[in-house]
């Protein structure tokens, strides 16, 4: 009630500004006159009189400052006037207020692009109903909580009939399909579902329906739905699209809906298909196998069922399973565990940009520390204008909230300026984070950010604005004193700014440090030896239609007539076939591998990583063969089966024994089908870089022919140039054959690269950034001192000290704050150290080079920062210093 | 500290003012020289708190300020208890009275 009362008395004393001012000016002086008579009354002379009573009332000016700020508009009237005079004294200083407030825009930009991306990766909620009861189910082995098992149909059919936790449990996986009955052959990624996906998820098509149980029955019409990104970027958003019909896995598929811009996981498709549709899913093996696991499981919980009582209920569910089924478990058996969809959604990114967050964050902190130190070199400078201001009866919080509303509106200056940088980069920073993440499309300048930038920045202005002020206010007593000789301030201010450098300089360290572990982690990483030698090859994806490649012998055939045409292409040097190739970004077959005359346990089969090659294959990827032959094209159909091991699959399976000569067999083959290790190739880093090579089998692609894999052609010329006559090959034997992704494994090797270098670059230019800015603050210091002491040293001078004296004594401080800040910045950074462990390649967090890099750096920049205006101090003239005296 | 201090003195002055306008309106000097009469110049009033004192009474809906012609024939504001400052003052003698008697207590006792 009061409140609202005092505020329309402080808006109507803003309008009635005027009459509330002559009125009190009537008041003051009709006190006067009165004061005066009594006095006369009393026998005093008429000018004496006026004066006690001038002096008895306190002194005409303080006495209306403070009635006028006994009304409440003064406040609102203050803030006013504050900003106007801020704006005009930084009209005045424009060199000044332009470097504050460019310091302060990439300070603050920089936190709002950071910010931009963590708010629409990881605090947006995901555009699905209810997205926070969503989850995502994994069943992981007891010895290797890394990989995810998946699930067969079975298992999901146990699931969805035995818990209580879940509104709903929906399959999926994923896979590349050829989609005809357009001008051109298309490949495109298909997401397998069960009928209710998309009601868990809550998604609605904006065009058509999804999927209802009839679709789901074994035999119903296949029917498509498209994702929103494919029908824009393939269809032109062409709404017509509903109800075509479309060739697909040699059946009519009619397409029944699109869906909306959703971000999706794991795999971004371009289609949707129930699993009846899908060939593999739906074949009666499939349907029958609880061994054959290969489908992910999304959940959504029951209304108040909370993540612990679910995981609780699957664990349940799961030891029964266990029981009644222990032979279709590895010994110890699964974990069953669910994630909430955010999480999963967000897992690789969050580590990383947490890492942004802190370092702009730490940047910010850096700015503010520099702007302060520029702002109290300048209030040294306005001290007699302070001291003149507080002796006209300005109260020390009215001046107090003059400085901090001009370091304010600095602020929110940069912070407009910072919001420009930031939409700028937003683009780049949708396609850095679209390497860790689906959810890039809710990465935007909204509300939300922008309100975190306001905050961010009036935050930075009363940071930088409340130490200068502050010792400012407190400095107005000497002012005056000091005789306005201009000479800048008390020793304390020169004191406080060299513990601000010393900020400066520890912050700094954290990041130098920071971005000199991310430089040397990827120089390992680029150094690594990965096993394969990716230059000019060019990897052409050739996935053959499943449906006109039913059999062995048609794919054979294919295969023959590919590699034939390829080899005698001129500038071929080599020509091979694989499934996969290095760091290709698909997800790795794998296979468990028995042993010729060692009995083991179904569910103890050690598991390998599995590729189809043809011959030459090791000669075009440039892998290192260790032992015995790689693949010719004798290992054809018809001839002994052959086999060749990665060097850690050969440790692995026979430990020092020889494998070459020794049978194994694929365990889905039953009976066995033996196959003879030729040869053991080199680790290859196929999967990852970063990752330890697991090894694989190879086995030869003429003895069984796969239908998904690349071309590979090791070029004489540069590989790029092969692309159009490769395409023109494949078409020439099949025109219906569609070719898929072509690069170069350079370029699969730089993408594999893309996303680290990007963080690298991202710290590189922080850290930089933050050396410039401790750089300017400590030089800064440094000549603040000399000129405060130029007299001082011009005493010492005339006194005979020497050059190295006033050198040790104007860069003392200083260089006590550089050792400090040092030394802070150290033991912080080695606090923090197992933080950053996991964004780690091949160094320690703690790795010496990279600390006595940054110290020697940071030492030597900042000698060079405080030395150069330091010499000033040595060309002191002492006549010419001790004249102003 | 300094801001205790003050909190004391405005809370008196605000007090001794409210009493001072309970016996008739009174225009600025007049209170202060009430004040200092009343209590044979043992409290005088310092005339730089008065103002402000006066404005943040009036602020607060305790008294009310309007233009008359004084004893001397000349225009000043003169200031009235309203209801709510009859009220407060009834109030604040109280909290007083507690309060002297309070302190007297301790100084006799201890």
């Amino acid at each position: 009630m009061s409140a609202v009362r005092r505020t329309i008395a402080a808006l109507r004393g803003l309008f009635q500004r005027r009459r509330l001012e002559a009125e009190l000016d009537e008041e003051l002086r009709f006190h006067l006159a009165m004061e005066t008579e009594e006095q006369l009354r009393q026998g005093v002379s008429p000018g004496e009189a006026k004066r006690r009573a001038v002096l008895e009332l306190g002194g005409l000016e303080p006495t209306k400052e403070a009635a006028r700020s006994a009304r409440g508009y003064r406040r609102l009237e203050t803030l006013g006037q504050d900003v106007r005079f801020a704006l005009r004294l930084l009209r005045r200083n424009k060199g000044y207020a332009s470097a504050v407030v460019a310091a302060l825009a990439l300070g603050i930009g920089a936190n709002t692009a950071i910010f931009s991306m963590v708010r629409g990766v990881m605090l947006r909620e995901l555009p699905y109903r209810q997205p926070s009861r969503l989850v995502v189910l994994h069943q992981r082995d007891s010895r290797d909580a890394e990989t995810d098992n998946n699930f067969s149909v079975l298992d999901i059919e146990d699931l969805r009939r035995r818990n209580r936790s879940f509104a709903g449990l929906a399959e999926y996986h994923s896979m590349w399909f050829n989609l005809l009955g357009r001008a051109e052959p298309e490949r495109v990624q298909t997401g397998v579902v069960s009928a209710n996906f998309f009601d868990v998820l809550g998604t609605k098509a904006i065009l058509g329906r999804t999927f209802k149980p009839e679709d789901d029955k074994l035999g119903a019409q296949p029917v498509l739905v498209f994702s929103h990104a494919y029908w824009q970027r393939s269809w032109g958003g062409d709404p017509a699209v509903v109800g075509k019909t479309l060739q697909m896995n040699d059946h009519p598929h009619i397409v029944i809906g699109v869906l909306p811009p959703v971000p999706q996981y794991p795999e971004e498709n371009d289609l949707w298909m129930p699993t009846s549709a899908c060939p593999f899913r739906s074949d009666p093996r499939a349907l029958a196998s609880r061994r054959g696991r290969a489908y992910n499981v999304f959940g959504r919980l029951r209304p108040g069922t909370t993540l612990a009582q679910a995981q609780g209920d699957l664990a349940a569910v799961n030891r029964a399973l266990l029981a009644e089924y222990p032979g279709d478990y590895p010994a110890g058996g699964y974990q069953i565990e669910a994630v909430p969809l955010l999480t999963e959604l967000t897992a690789r990114a969050r580590p990383t940009l947490l890492l942004l967050l802190a370092t702009v964050l730490l940047v910010l902190l850096i700015v503010c520390a520099n702007v302060a130190n520029l702002q109290l070199a300048r209030l040294n400078s306005r001290g007699d204008e302070m001291g003149v201001r507080a002796a006209l009866g300005a109260a020390r919080g009215r001046l107090l909230r003059q400085l901090l509303t001009e370091s304010v509106i600095l602020a929110l200056l940069g912070a407009a300026l910072g919001i420009g940088i930031a939409a700028a980069l937003l683009r780049a920073l949708v396609a850095f984070a679209a390497r860790f993440t689906t959810r890039t499309g809710d990465i935007a300048l909204d509300g939300w950010v922008l309100a975190f930038t306001v905050a961010i920045a009036v935050v930075a202005g009363l940071l930088s604005g409340t130490l200068p002020a502050v010792s400012a206010s407190r400095g107005i007593a000497t002012a005056l004193r000091s005789g306005g000789s201009g000479r800048p301030g008390p020793a304390g201010s020169l004191r406080l700014r060299a513990s601000l450098a010393g900020v400066q300089v520890a912050v700094s360290f954290l990041l130098l440090v920071g971005a000199g572990l991310t430089l040397r982690s990827i120089a390992k990483l680029q150094a690594v030896d990965a096993g394969f030698d990716p230059a000019n090859v060019l990897a052409v994806a050739v996935d053959l239609d499943w449906a006109h490649y039913k059999t062995p012998e048609l794919r054979r055939v294919f295969h023959r007539a590919l590699l034939a045409r390829a080899r005698s292409l001129p500038g071929v040097a080599t020509a091979a076939y694989s499934s996969n190739y290095p760091l290709d970004g698909t997800g790795f077959r794998t296979a468990g591998v028995r042993l010729e005359g060692r009995e083991v346990a179904d569910s103890e089969v050690p598991q390998a990583g599995l590729r189809f090659a043809s011959s030459e294959v090791f000669t075009a990827l440039g892998i290192r063969l260790e032992r015995g032959r790689g693949f010719a094209d004798t290992d054809r159909d018809g001839a002994p089966r052959v086999a060749v091991l990665g060097h850690a699959l050969a440790g692995r399976l026979f430990g020092a024994e020889d494998p070459v000569g020794r049978r194994i067999a694929l365990a889905f083959d039953d009976p066995p089908i033996w196959h003879t290790v030729v040869g053991v190739i080199a680790n290859v880093r196929d999967l990852a870089l970063d990752q330890d090579p697991g090894g694989a089998v190879w086995v030869a692609l003429d003895q069984r022919p796969a239908l998904a894999g690349s071309l590979l052609l090791r070029s004489r010329r540069e590989p790029q140039a092969l692309t159009a006559e490769a395409r023109a090959m494949v078409h020439d034997i099949d025109p219906r054959q569609p070719v898929g992704r072509v690069q170069t494994l350079e370029t699969a090797r730089a993408a594999a690269l893309a996303a680290p270098r990007l963080t690298t670059i991202l710290l590189s230019a922080f850290a930089a950034l933050a050396l410039v800015v401790t750089v300017i603050g400590l030089g800064g210091v440094i000549a603040f001192g000399v000129v405060r002491r130029t007299r001082e040293i011009g005493i010492r001078m005339a006194l005979g000290a020497g050059r190295g004296a006033i050198l040790a004594g104007v860069l003392g401080e200083a260089l006590v704050a550089v050792g400090a800040g040092l030394s802070v910045g150290a033991a912080v950074a080695l606090l923090l150290a197992p933080v950053v462990a996991r964004l780690l390649f091949g160094v320690s967090p703690t790795d010496p080079i990279t600390y006595l890099a940054v110290v020697s750096l940071l030492a030597t920049v900042a000698a060079l920062a405080c030395l150069l205006p330091a010499r000033r101090a040595t060309e002191v003239e002492p006549s010419l210093a001790l004249r102003t005296l | 500290m300094a801001a205790e201090k003050e909190d004391l003195l405005q809370g008196t002055l605000d007090l001794l003012i409210l009493r001072t306008l309970a016996l008739e309106p009174q225009h600025g000097w007049g209170i202060a020289r009430r004040i200092q009469q009343i209590s044979r110049d043992v409290l005088s009033v310092t005339q730089g708190s008065l103002y402000p004192a006066l404005y943040r009474l009036e602020e607060q809906g305790w008294i009310t300020a309007e233009w008359g012609i004084s004893e001397n024939k000349r225009r000043a504001k003169f200031y009235r208890l309203t209801r709510a400052g009859e009220r407060q003052l009834v109030r604040e003698t109280e909290s007083w009275e507690r309060f002297v008697a309070a302190v007297g207590r301790v100084l006799r006792t201890v």
